[in-house]
Parts: structure tokens; sequence; C-alpha cells
């Protein structure tokens, strides 16, 4: 009785935690929607929400990105002056969390998704951060520092990245929906209890065994998808997260279950979140191109992207814990657990895409005004 | 796997996720002075504003731009620019918002407008014309930005000024609190409000006038 009631409960707060992840997600790509920027600045990430903490984190943000015009023009004279800017940045970075877009977001999504491990999302964090930051460089190198472009121009090529980024966001979302809507349909036909393990969670030999059999089971799906993950068996013992992973299972870890077709997955997710570049790195960059430090603009934004990336990296990590958790509960549960795991899975997908379509569309709606 | 832990790891989920829209801050900063144009009969025709934008932003704008004498620009050569800026600002209803007595006033299109470059900063100077001009007994003038996008603060001197009006007439300024006490202080309410659309109203400037 017991333990059916604690799986209940379980489940009874993974699906409010589920609704709650939607909700927060959704408000977030809908409040993009309506936040552009009239004076062709790069447009904000993501709409503040004031909270105790957060209203504090909010301030604090604000503070350093304002001490960092200060700093670089006392660098001009001062060259001690490009430490306190490099430390100011970082801070920004680390206070700013989700920089462009809904990077965040969409990586959180992403890795519960695809069942990766807490080590990829921090790879994938710090990739798609330091692109951020590389693409953002780029931008203002060549259109301000090369053909000294005017803002009206910086702000035009910025949008049609943005449009870009936000189209492969909704791309690859959709691609993810088409995959695990296949996955979550799937299990829902095969979703009939298997009686004999049911209501025995705490014993862990019986439930490791379940848990095995799942991920085969989930195996066998992918490869009938053949997303690239036919070459699993070679990965197999390359692996080292047994511990971090499913604790006591011997089944194939998601890292392993990735495999190289994973990787070929991660890159996507690199390049959707990071091809948006930073927008407080741009105004930095113009900044300190125009007081002539541009070098110093660039190491600022290298660090600010240092900084968001190990905001996004631990974001990341609660991500694939809260959803592993989740895994091991509903693997103690009947069949139904797959199903429920498949179920989050696809949710989270589905999210990948509505962030997608919600910026594509905020974006067109705000293509007329937004740039000088 | 306690209960505890995964009450734990749920909540920390929910926090992130909490953070995580709470990315935005203002990436541009502008100092405002408004004036309240009143007519002859007492009545008010419409607002002059004069924007100031940070240093950062400043430079951003500037980018580029041809002038003659170099790390200097003239009104005329600004003109391009500023007429972009009114133009741009007509989606976001020029960041102005006026009530008369209760009724929301409308405005027209910007006139006498114009961008000056002084000490590394932007100006913008327009103004505002009512639609229909109003005689109340209080009239309301909020200046922000909903998304907080922009950081409006009047600014410390002089900060509102009433151009022709009767005698008789008070006028009150309500300054935003900084960032965080406000947002503080609102937060229960921002949350009980659901999606919060207004945000940004913590941050308004509220110049309220009452005429005898």
């Amino acid at each position: 009785m017991i333990p059916r009631l604690h799986s209940r409960l379980a489940h009874g707060l993974l699906a409010c935690a589920a609704v709650l992840l939607v909700l927060s997600l959704a408000d977030a790509a809908l409040h993009d929607l309506f936040a552009q920027n009239p004076f062709g600045g790069p447009r904000p990430a993501a709409e503040p929400e004031a909270g105790g903490i957060i209203g504090w984190l909010l301030a604090k943000q604000s503070e350093f990105y304002r001490q960092m015009s200060a700093t670089i023009r006392a660098a001009k004279s001062d060259g001690s002056a490009v430490w306190t800017l490099l430390a100011i940045s970082f801070a920004y970075g680390i206070f700013h969390a989700a920089g462009p877009g809904h990077g965040k977001a969409v990586i959180a999504s992403y890795l519960v998704a695809n069942r990766e491990t807490a080590r990829r999302g921090i790879a994938l964090s710090f990739a798609s951060a330091l692109m951020q930051a590389l693409v953002a460089i780029l931008i203002v190198g060549i259109s301000a520092w090369a053909l000294n472009a005017t803002a009206k121009t910086m702000c035009k090529a910025e949008g049609t990245i943005e449009i870009a980024s936000y189209a492969l966001i909704a791309a690859f979302g959709l691609r993810l929906v088409w995959v695990k809507g296949g996955a979550f349909i799937r299990a829902l036909q095969t979703a009939q209890p298997v009686p004999a393990i049911a209501g025995v969670p705490h014993n862990h030999d019986r439930d490791h065994h379940h848990h095995d059999a799942r991920v085969h089971h989930d195996r066998g799906h992918d490869h009938h998808h053949g997303h690239g993950q036919a070459h699993v068996h070679q990965h197999h013992g390359h692996d080292h997260v047994h511990d971090e992973h499913c604790g006591h299972s011997h089944g194939p870890a998601p890292s392993e279950l990735a495999g190289p077709g994973g990787w070929r997955r991660g890159f996507a997710a690199i390049l959707t979140v990071g091809i948006r570049p930073c927008s407080g790195a741009i105004l930095v960059l113009v900044f300190a191109l125009a007081q002539g430090l541009f070098w110093a603009g660039i190491a600022a934004t290298l660090l600010m992207g240092l900084g968001t990336a190990i905001t996004v990296a631990a974001i990341a990590v609660v991500a694939v814990s809260a959803k592993d958790i989740a895994q091991r509960l509903s693997a103690a549960r009947d069949g139904g657990g797959a199903l429920f795991m498949r179920g989050i899975e696809f949710a989270a997908a589905g999210l990948v895409l509505l962030f997608g379509v919600g910026l594509l569309f905020g974006y067109i709606a705000a293509e007329r005004t937004t740039c000088f | 796997m306690g209960m505890r832990a995964l009450l734990g790891w749920l909540l920390a989920a929910g926090l992130s996720l909490a953070a995580s829209a709470a990315s935005a801050h203002p990436h541009v900063w502008i100092t405002a002075t408004s004036e309240l144009l009143y007519a002859e009969d007492g009545s008010i025709t419409g607002v002059r504003h004069a924007w100031t934008f940070d240093d950062m932003f400043s430079a951003y704008a500037v980018q580029g731009l041809e002038s003659k004498k170099k790390g200097a620009y003239t009104r005329e050569e600004l003109g391009p620019l500023a007429q972009t800026n009114v133009e741009s600002l007509k989606e976001y209803a020029y960041f102005t918002f006026a009530r008369a007595d209760g009724k929301k006033e409308r405005f027209q299109e910007p006139v006498d407008y114009f961008l000056d470059y002084k000490d590394t900063v932007l100006t913008l100077h327009f103004t505002l014309p009512l639609k229909d001009p109003v005689k109340p007994k209080q009239l309301v003038l909020e200046v922000f930005d909903r998304s907080f996008f922009i950081d409006f603060q009047m600014a410390k001197d002089n900060p509102v000024g009433l151009v022709g009006a009767p005698s008789g007439c008070q006028m009150k300024l309500d300054r935003p609190s900084d960032g965080t006490a406000t947002a503080q202080k609102l937060n229960e309410q921002t949350f009980m409000d659901g999606p919060n659309a207004n945000f940004g109203m913590m941050f308004a400037n509220k110049i309220t006038v009452d005429c005898p």
C-alpha cells in the first residue's frame, strides 16, 4: 500500500512539475512576442519576473552591466581597469544567466527529451555559450570594425540571424516532436502493465531488472527510427556514468544510448542555441570599439560567455537530475513508468517546438520596426 | 529515493525555471525630462520629452554615422536617426501614457523631433500632441517600458515642467524605487497577477497634475 501511495504521490508531483515547466516556459515564450526594442538595439532575452532573490539578481545584473561602460572608458588610460572589466563581465554573465533567446530553456528541454547525461548537458552549455560569444564578436567585428556599418545595418544583420535561429529552434523542435511523438505513441500501444513486477518498487533487484528491460525496449525504438543510434554497441562500456546516472542499474546509460548520432544531435543543439548572439555583448563590443579598445570588448564578451555557460550548465544539471529522479521513480512502477517517461520526453520536445514557433512569430511581428 | 529529496529536486527545478524567466533586465537607460504643454485657455495640448540615453547605447546608435568632425554629431547629421527613432517608437505608444480624470488619452504622431549629441550621449527631443486637448482636474502621465528593456528614470533636476499651466496647478512625481526594492515589494502581487504583463509598470514614473 505504502509504495503504491508513494508512487502515486510522486507521479502527482511530477505532473505538477511538468505543468509548472510548461507554464513558465510558455510564459517566457509568450513574453518574447511582446518584447521588442524600438531603438534598434539588440532585443531582450526574455521577460523579467520579479521575485525576492530574482529581483535582486535582476538589480545586480543591471549594476554590473552599467559598470561596464565606465570601466571600458577607464581602461583607455589605466590598463589595470581591464581586469576589473573582465571580472564584471564574468559576473554579469553568471547573473545574466539565460543570455540570448531561450538558450537555457531550449537546452534543458533538449536534454530532457533526449535522455542526456548531466555531463553532456554541461558540455552543450559551454559550447553553445562560447558560440554565442563568437557570433557576437563576428557580427561586430565584420560589420562595425571592418565595414564601419551603422547600427541600423548591424541590427538588420542581427535580425536576420535571429530569424534563422528561431527557425532553427522550430525545426529542431519539430524533429524532436516527430521522433519523441513516435516513441510516445508506441509506448502507449505497449503500455499494458507487466503485473509480475508491479507493486514492489523497493525491491532493488527487481527494480533493476525492470529498468533494464525498459531501457532495452527503448533502444529498440531508437533502432526503428534509425537516428544514427545503430552503433550503440560500440559505445558500450566506454562510459563512466553509471554512478551518476542509474545508480545500481547495469543497463546502458543514456550517454551510451545517445551514441555517435547523439553527438551529431548535440551539435544541432549547440548551433540552434549558439547562433543567436548575446544582446548585451553586442552593445559592449560596439562601445569598446568606439573607445578604440575592441580587444577589451572581445575579452569581456568571452568572459560573459563563460559566466553564462556556468549558469546554463547548472540549470542543465538540475533539469537532467530532475528527470533522472522521475525516471528512477517511474522505473519502480509497472508498465506505466515507461509510458510516463516517454510522455515527459514528448512534452519536452513539444516545448522546444513551441519556443521556436513562438519566437519566430514574435520576431516577424516586430520586424518592421525593430531596426533603425 | 526519498520523497524529501525528490521534493528538493523538484523545487530546485522549479526555481531554475523561474530564474530563467527572469533573465531580462534593461539594456537601455533613459534619463527623461518631460514638459506638459498648456494652451492659453488652460487645456493641455501635449507632452514634450527630452530623453537622454546612456553612453553605451549612445555609442551603439551613432556607430558608423558620418560626421564632419570626429566624435561630434550635428543635429542635421543625426536627423535620419531621429526620424527612425520616433517612427519606431510609435509601436510602443511612445512609452507615454496619459489619463485625464481617469480617461485614457491618445497622442498624435510626434512633432519637432531631433537628436543632439553632447558629452558622448544622445538626447532625443520630441513633442507628442494630444489627439484632443483636455482640461481635466487631474492628469496622470506615466512614462515607462512595460517590457523593461528600457529603464526610464526622470532627471534629478527639473524632471517635470508645466509650460503655461494655469496658476494653482500642483504637480507630483512618483519615481519608481530602485529595481531591487520594487521587485521585492511587488513579488507577491506579480505572481498573483499571473503572467506579469505589466511588470514594467513597477518601474513607471508617474506624474500627477491637479488643477483647480
